[in-house]
């Protein structure tokens, strides 16, 4: 297999957004029939050295040689909900339109590579799985032979994924090409052939997968530079009374939620827990919630409300004091207490003057996280912090959280992961139906689950 | 005529062409970034040429300033009323504040100036020579012997940037402008920044339209602004959303219509006149085709506040 040509080659590639190298001196070569993994924390450069593969963006050291198409499926979706799958297929493959005679081709693609989609349905009633089949059925339509998956497991349930996976190694059986970025080890340990391994925009691994381990790779991804980090947390209940969560929010006797306390809130979507976090948060009332002290959020949605991608780190910074400060503005000052932020929390892979989208999701949340925190606020609430980070970053939040509850905050942690609510929180609040109990943070998965669906215990 | 001269008349001509479309095109610049596109502006030029033509007829420029400011704020106060408050489409809103300030100031205008209106001669604002300045060869007669609200317009060019860039209210507005749900969650008022953006672009416009009466034609007569408000939303386009590109984008359209002087003045009586009338608009067309591609809206520009981008 290895004596194929490749069919795209990176060679000697180094490039650098603003002052902020990206990619320093990676190489990348990969053969018909082969699964590449590209692995690397958020912010390594494995997106930028995918987009520089596509020609999205010119690389300014190095070269690119494709033999072949190369085609990007994003984590994104790009299909029109409003089209049917043949619609979007001729799209995306440039045939004339999407009438009957594209739906013939349509269905011969589908066919050819045993996707379960129907030509004539309509995208937006199709499953997130087969939404994200038909983007790889796009890729394919535009006659790409060679594939790059950029984390195309991470919207699917455990079943999906070994279906997602299979698919890949019979495409590549097929004699295509493809690169599969994830953060999953196991899974790409399962399927890929050979790997490369990006830290801070360099090759830290390189070579066949045979004879790698979880741990090998995941030393090669972190550089084993991430002691374990263990917070001590004052005894729950300690400190001082911050949050009391009283009728009608719960059934009996009031909550009180302590400074010291990190506090999660387990719950199926939908129970009513946005808005108790955002009551918390003092961004909207909510009948039973008083707060006392200062207050941050770390809200759910980066993209839409945590940062203006467009905006400057310093501006960006700038926005959440927005109620106090001066009504104009020393930039000097700003940009260096900006670039404080930057080294204490470790957000790497922008200055202060980098566009907010120039960062990775994960160290866009370091930022966030670092940009509330740092307000010292008494009471910190977080929704969802961890998603869509890779098992570094998703530590590197939580033990900023439990620092912040050791240091005296008051902290209030959703996360749509039951798992890690448990993990992370010392106390743990169950909300179903707008009702909040607690339950003993040694309470079993299941009992949880069960009272998460409002059945006694 | 010597080539320097008809050089300086049309560069002069150009300036002076020029500064009602600069000033509205600044107003409309903060109006923009805040996410506030407003199609009343044409209505706002109207009314302050209005305001500007009632406070002449009074014997007073000052007073007309003023009307003209105020009738520009009312303009941008209905849109911001309807669109900012009552969530109302943008478009369909400032379109119908100009059709009603055509209408307001047709009216207002005949019951003021009765019949004479047609003949209506009011005291311009000479032009004043900037000190030094006005004595360097070319360049003085054509920037700095102009009237004082150019020089308002030069002044508003840093004024308008520092605004936007160095100041909280213009990274608020900014805020508000390209990503509403962001700076609402920042806890930025939204809707009061992006009314603040809206008037002042409203009291921009109209002054823009008053120097278009008290430093341009010295009358008032109906529809007189004849799309110089849509010509201002074309410049702010080609501008970038930047005061100083936006400055340039204005000089460019001045020039456009100065170039009929220069074709009077130079002979060239072949073409025909209406044809130089058009060039403004024509230039619009082409700067938008050419410069839309490459920039960039504020991506909350024109949509409601509580629509998720």
């Amino acid at each position: 297999m290895s004596a194929r040509p490749p069919l795209l080659t990176l060679s000697h590639i180094s490039h650098h957004f603003g002052a902020a190298p990206v990619l320093d001196d990676v190489s990348l070569a990969v053969r018909a029939g082969e699964v590449h993994a590209l692995l690397g924390e958020n912010g390594a450069g494995k997106t930028t050295l995918m987009r520089i593969a596509t020609g999205a963006i010119a690389a300014r050291d190095g070269s690119v040689a494709r033999e072949a198409p190369v085609a990007m499926v994003h984590q994104h979706f790009t299909s029109i909900p409003a089209f049917t799958v043949a619609e979007n297929l001729a799209l995306a493959a440039g045939w004339p339109h999407g009438g009957p005679r594209g739906r013939d081709r349509a269905a011969e693609l589908i066919a050819r590579i045993g996707l379960p989609l129907d030509p004539t349905a309509r995208v937006d009633g199709l499953s997130v799985q087969l939404r994200q089949r038909l983007e790889i059925a796009q890729a394919l339509a535009t006659s790409a032979r060679v594939l790059l998956l950029d984390e195309p497991t991470a919207v699917l349930a455990p079943r999906e994924v070994a279906e997602l996976l299979s698919l890949v190694r019979r495409l590549a059986a097929e004699g295509a090409a493809i690169v599969l970025i994830s953060h999953k080890l196991a899974e790409v340990l399962e399927v890929a052939d050979t790997v490369t391994v990006l830290r801070a925009g360099r090759v830290t691994l390189h070579g066949p997968m045979a004879g790698q381990t979880a741990a090998s790779l995941s030393e090669a991804m972190i550089g084993g530079a991430m002691p374990p980090r263990e917070v001590t947390l004052p005894a729950p209940g300690g400190g001082e009374p911050r949050v009391r969560l009283g009728p009608p929010l719960v059934a009996d006797a009031p909550l009180v939620l302590h400074s010291g306390d990190v506090v999660g809130i387990a719950a199926i979507e939908g129970n009513g827990q946005r808005d108790l976090l955002r009551a918390i948060a003092g961004h909207r009332a909510l009948a039973g919630v008083e707060v006392e002290g200062t207050t941050g959020l770390v809200p759910e949605d980066r993209g839409l409300e945590g940062l203006i991608g467009g905006f400057t780190l310093t501006e960006n910074l700038l926005l959440a004091e927005v109620r106090d400060g001066p009504a104009w503005l020393g930039w000097g000052a700003l940009e260096e207490r900006t670039a404080t932020l930057l080294t204490r929390w470790d957000v790497r892979g922008g200055t202060p003057r980098s566009a907010a989208r120039a960062l990775s999701g994960g160290n866009q949340q370091k930022f966030i996280l670092g940009r509330t925190l740092g307000q010292a606020p008494d009471v910190v609430v977080a929704e969802d912090p961890t998603r869509g980070l890779d098992v570094a970053a998703t530590a590197e939040v939580h033990a900023r959280l439990r620092t912040a509850a050791a240091e005296g905050a008051c902290v209030v942690v959703h996360a749509s992961d039951l798992d890690e609510v448990r993990s992370l929180a010392t106390r743990l609040l169950v909300m179903h139906e707008g009702v909040v109990r607690e339950l003993p943070r040694d309470t079993p998965r299941a009992s949880v689950g069960d009272a998460m669906l409002g059945l006694p215990a | 005529m010597s080539d320097d001269a008809i050089l300086i008349g049309f560069g002069a001509a150009t300036v002076r062409v020029a500064t009602p479309l600069l000033l509205a095109a600044l107003g409309e610049t903060v109006s923009e970034r805040g996410g506030v596109l407003n199609l009343g502006i044409e209505g706002a030029m109207l009314g302050g040429a209005l305001g500007a033509a009632v406070g002449a007829a009074q014997g007073s420029a000052v007073v007309g300033l003023a009307l003209a400011v105020a009738a520009g704020l009312v303009a941008a106060l209905l849109l911001a009323a309807v669109s900012v408050w009552g969530r109302a489409d943008q478009i369909i809103a400032g379109t119908a504040v100009t059709l009603a300030a055509v209408g307001v100031t047709g009216l207002v205008a005949q019951r003021t100036f009765g019949s004479a209106g047609a003949g209506l001669e009011l005291a311009t604002l000479q032009p004043v020579e900037v000190p030094l300045l006005g004595a360097i060869p070319v360049v003085g007669p054509v920037l700095f012997r102009q009237s004082l609200l150019t020089y308002l317009g030069y002044l508003l060019i840093p004024l308008t940037w520092w605004l936007l860039y160095r100041t909280r209210f213009g990274l608020e507005l900014r805020a508000s402008g390209e990503a509403p749900t962001s700076a609402r969650a920042a806890g930025v008022a939204v809707r009061w920044r992006r009314t603040a953006g809206a008037l002042l672009g409203g009291a921009l416009a109209g002054l823009g339209g008053a120097s278009l009466v008290l430093a341009q034609v010295g009358t008032f007569t109906e529809k007189m602004t004849a799309g110089r408000g849509f010509i201002a939303i074309a410049i702010v386009v080609l501008g970038r959303w930047h005061p100083g590109g936006v400055a340039l984008a204005a000089l460019l359209f001045g020039a456009a219509t100065a170039l009929q002087y220069l074709v009077q003045a130079s002979g060239l009586g072949g073409v025909p006149w209406q044809l130089l009338l058009a060039l403004p608009y024509l230039l619009a067309l082409v700067a938008l085709a050419s410069a839309v591609g490459r920039a960039r809206a504020p991506a909350g520009l024109a949509r409601d506040d509580q629509e998720e981008s």
